[in-house]
């Protein structure tokens, strides 16, 4: 075991909820075949939905290219296994509601599966036959997007921009939401693919200086990292940086304010105040992408909860459904009563199995009902008793109760008032609130009908 | 297996506990106090706080009924409405006073303005003033008349005479007035501390709500600030008297320690729907209600005052709501 280590590196607000890392946090990463078939979404960024390149019947080779946007902001995606395009239709989309989607039946002979390689990387690695250019161009031909949950394609994040110059790289290796350990297992075992992509992504942005913000509860992946740093000598550049654990430490802003104790402007972006923040398999991808020439098919996905019968970290196909995924894990158990796509404090509840895998889908977590019960899921809602509770987790400093109950009285004008578009849906507020009011719930409600009839407004 | 699998908004988990645990928590905290006044008044302490309860109770059921509202006695608020009320009552008070003013704070201080959550003035303390106003005499009489009530013979006859006396900040009344010696009040200190005085029910003894108040904030379930603020701002206020004029003011400690202070600075003024969001808000309303106590105490008339006081901070709690505005951690966003 490594040392103990405390941090009080932190910000203001947020809520301690039960880790239940134990499930899976010693799983070391596990290779998935393909699936017979997979389903490819065409719109899992942020930014332009791409449009299909290859057509019904069409043959792809594994890593192929089969949807794509002109647009600036978007990312092409590809296929995880060769085999045959079946059909090309909607799909449900954890956001979009709807998305078009390729399905690609899986040709046995052929495909091999991917197998990923972490061997390829040590500290002697010279990321200096890359030129800045050469590595956004790839980051964009790869399909890379953030993966830690928004999908910003991350060329457009890393690519030096003149008017909002950046002198920072963060490094996100906080993962603070409760059951997942897909980052910690990638910083524990694919120290170097990490370590590299980090260096790649800084040369890329032309950024010299770089944080690896990581929370007091991963020792060992601390430890794996600041190791690394020392022997590839680059620790004049890049500091390891304990933080406190306490969720949402992860999310972006929080991380910023813990290690910079500044603030990035409510609506804004990070570039902002000169810092780029970027997730641990983003990196990871990067790293493949640029040295092994690997789009990004495959990604580290964590199989958790107690509602399944072999939690792990797998290597999974981008485009596997969940229905695969958990014949894969040897199934749900009797208990399962919540499939949530991502974890607990964050993730999409569905009823829907035939969902596919994203690349922004970092954790699968199977909830019994045990476990619902012992939080929302048939406890009594009551009124609010005004205790204050949700406004003193809230890590953006916000009055949710007051934003939910605009949202509630359908008084949009008044829910901004309570600055609602500033709220970063953390559902600290909700977890937290004796009522069990769901105020994150609302708050989301409120800023889906915001947009719409934002859009509705003529020009 | 699919049937039985269920969506909603994240998140997914949540801290274990509920409006209901919150309410029988404060409930546990006030144990002791009820002991206490159990000990020192005797069933005439059970009675009045058992008729409390249960009026409180049956008020909220038929307010319910009649209203076609789901029934909300589960979640324990009206128990702890009736506790409140009932050990910020004279021992001496009739029975039916006691139900009258049970049924005032439930039906008018709490389901009129819509149940829970939505009423604006604490409803015990709207009974309790609703029976100091009709019923004047009956909420100052400390004495203990025998004469009135048989059962309280007893108490006498226990030895525990000091329930007979004034209260100790009558006596500092008289004090101000210059009709008695500030000391003599100030002797009571002790007594005050254990309990063995007169005064309401709850408010007698210091022990046993200094318990219930560390419990409460132990657990969580009250933040510091207004206990603070309404203890520190009272003290500072009855310092300023007795550092100027001892022998007419009583000691700071007294004021503390006696006329409900402490009950209220950890049961009533925390309690959530009633005080301010925010905890600067928190800070602004605890100063006012030991700022406003310690003026009625000192230059108004009743020698008690807390009530009035937080009557009159819970009126101006959307104020210091809106007063105190959350600016977003980053800044306003534009646009
Ligand atoms: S209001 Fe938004 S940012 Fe604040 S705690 Fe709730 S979900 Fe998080
Ligand atoms: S936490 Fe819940 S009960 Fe407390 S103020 Fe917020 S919404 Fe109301």
């Amino acid at each position: 075991m490594a040392i103990e280590i405390k941090s009080k590196l932190t910000f203001p607000g947020g809520v301690h909820p039960p880790e239940y890392k134990e499930i899976t946090e010693n799983c070391a990463i596990e290779v998935m075949p393909s699936p017979k078939q997979v389903s490819v979404l065409l719109g899992q960024h942020i930014g332009a939905i791409c449009k299909p390149t290859v057509a019904k019947r069409d043959k792809v080779q594994a890593g192929q290219i089969v949807g794509d946007s002109d647009a600036f902001v978007s990312a092409p995606v590809h296929t995880p296994v060769t085999g045959t395009v079946k059909d090309i239709s909607l799909q449900s989309h954890p956001v979009l509601g709807r998305a078009l989607a390729i399905l690609i039946e899986t040709d046995p002979e052929n495909d091999s599966g991917k197998s990923p390689s972490p061997d390829r990387f040590d500290k002697d690695y010279d990321i200096q036959q890359y030129s800045s250019e050469q590595i956004c161009e790839i980051t964009r031909k790869a399909g890379i997007i953030g993966m830690g949950g928004a999908g910003f394609p991350t060329r457009v994040k890393i690519e030096p921009n003149p008017r909002l110059p950046k002198d920072l790289l963060i490094i996100n290796g906080c993962e603070c939401e409760p059951f997942i350990t897909c980052d910690y297992r990638l910083m524990v075992e694919w120290t170097w693919q990490v370590l590299t992509g980090i260096r790649l992504a800084a040369k890329a942005a032309r950024i010299e200086r770089i944080k690896i913000g990581i929370e007091d509860n991963k020792p060992d992946a601390i430890e794996a990292m600041r190791q690394s740093v020392n022997e590839s000598g680059q620790a004049d550049k890049i500091e390891v940086v304990v933080v406190r654990t306490k969720y949402p430490q992860g999310g972006e802003r929080q991380l910023i304010r813990s290690l910079l104790r500044k603030h990035v402007p409510s609506g804004g972006i990070p570039p902002m105040i000169g810092v780029c923040v970027l997730n641990i398999a983003t990196c990871a991808a990067l790293a493949e992408a640029v040295v092994c020439g690997a789009p990004l098919t495959h990604r580290v996905v964590t199989v958790t909860g107690n509602a399944i019968d072999r939690p792990g970290n797998y290597y999974v196909p981008i485009g596997t459904t969940i229905a695969d995924l958990i014949d894969f894990c040897g199934g749900l158990t009797e208990r399962a009563a919540k499939v949530v796509l991502g974890g607990p404090m964050m993730g999409f509840a569905i009823a829907d199995l035939s969902r596919p895998i994203t690349k922004t889908c970092g954790a699968l977590t199977f909830l019994s009902q045990e476990m619902i019960t012992k939080a929302k899921y048939d406890r009594r809602v009551t009124p609010c008793i005004r205790c204050g509770r949700c406004l003193t987790v809230c890590p953006e400093n916000l009055n949710p109760t007051k934003i939910a109950h605009a949202v509630k009285k359908n008084r949009l004008d008044l829910a901004e008032q309570y600055y609602m578009s500033a709220c970063i849906e953390c559902g600290c507020c909700s977890f937290i609130c004796p009522a069990n009011i769901e105020l994150t719930g609302y708050i989301k409600t409120g800023k889906i009908l915001q947009a719409r009839a934002k859009k509705k407004i003529p020009e | 297996m699919l049937s039985k699998i269920t969506v909603s908004p994240a998140p997914h988990i949540s801290k274990a506990y509920s409006t209901r645990s919150i309410m029988l928590d404060v409930i546990i905290a006030l144990t002791p106090a009820v002991a206490a006044s159990v000990i020192y008044f005797r069933y005439r302490a059970a009675i009045i706080i058992a008729t409390c309860v249960l009026v409180c109770l049956l008020t909220e059921w038929l307010c319910n009924t009649i209203r076609k509202k789901p029934n909300s006695l589960d979640d324990c608020s009206a128990i702890l409405t009736g506790l409140i009320l009932a050990l910020s009552l004279p021992p001496a008070i009739p029975i039916w006073a006691a139900s009258i003013g049970s049924i005032f704070a439930i039906a008018i201080g709490k389901m009129v303005f819509g149940g829970l959550g939505s009423n604006i003035f604490n409803p015990a303390m709207a009974g309790r003033l609703f029976l100091t106003a009709s019923f004047g005499a009956l909420m100052t009489t400390w004495t203990v008349p025998a004469t009135v009530d048989p059962g309280m013979s007893a108490i006498s006859a226990t030895g525990t005479e000091a329930v007979t006396q004034a209260t100790p900040l009558a006596w500092s009344k008289e004090a101000i007035k210059g009709k008695a010696q500030a000391h003599v009040a100030n002797q009571q200190l002790t007594a005050s501390f254990l309990g063995n005085t007169g005064g309401c029910l709850g408010e007698t003894s210091t022990i046993a709500l200094l318990l219930g108040g560390i419990y409460l904030l132990i657990k969580r379930t009250i933040t510091f600030h207004i206990p603070a603020a309404v203890l520190l701002s009272a003290f500072v206020c009855a310092s300023i008297g007795f550092l100027l004029k001892s022998e007419a003011y009583v000691s700071p400690l007294l004021h503390l320690t006696s006329g409900g202070m402490l009950i209220c600075a950890f049961f009533i003024a925390t309690d959530p729907v009633t005080a301010p969001l925010s905890q600067k808000g928190m800070w602004i309303f605890g100063a006012g209600v030991g700022v406003v106590t310690m003026l009625i105490r000192m230059v108004g008339e009743y020698p008690e005052g807390i009530m009035f006081a937080v009557f009159l901070m819970n009126a101006v709690t959307p104020l210091i709501d809106r007063f105190c505005k959350l600016k977003p951690a980053g800044g306003v966003p534009h646009g």
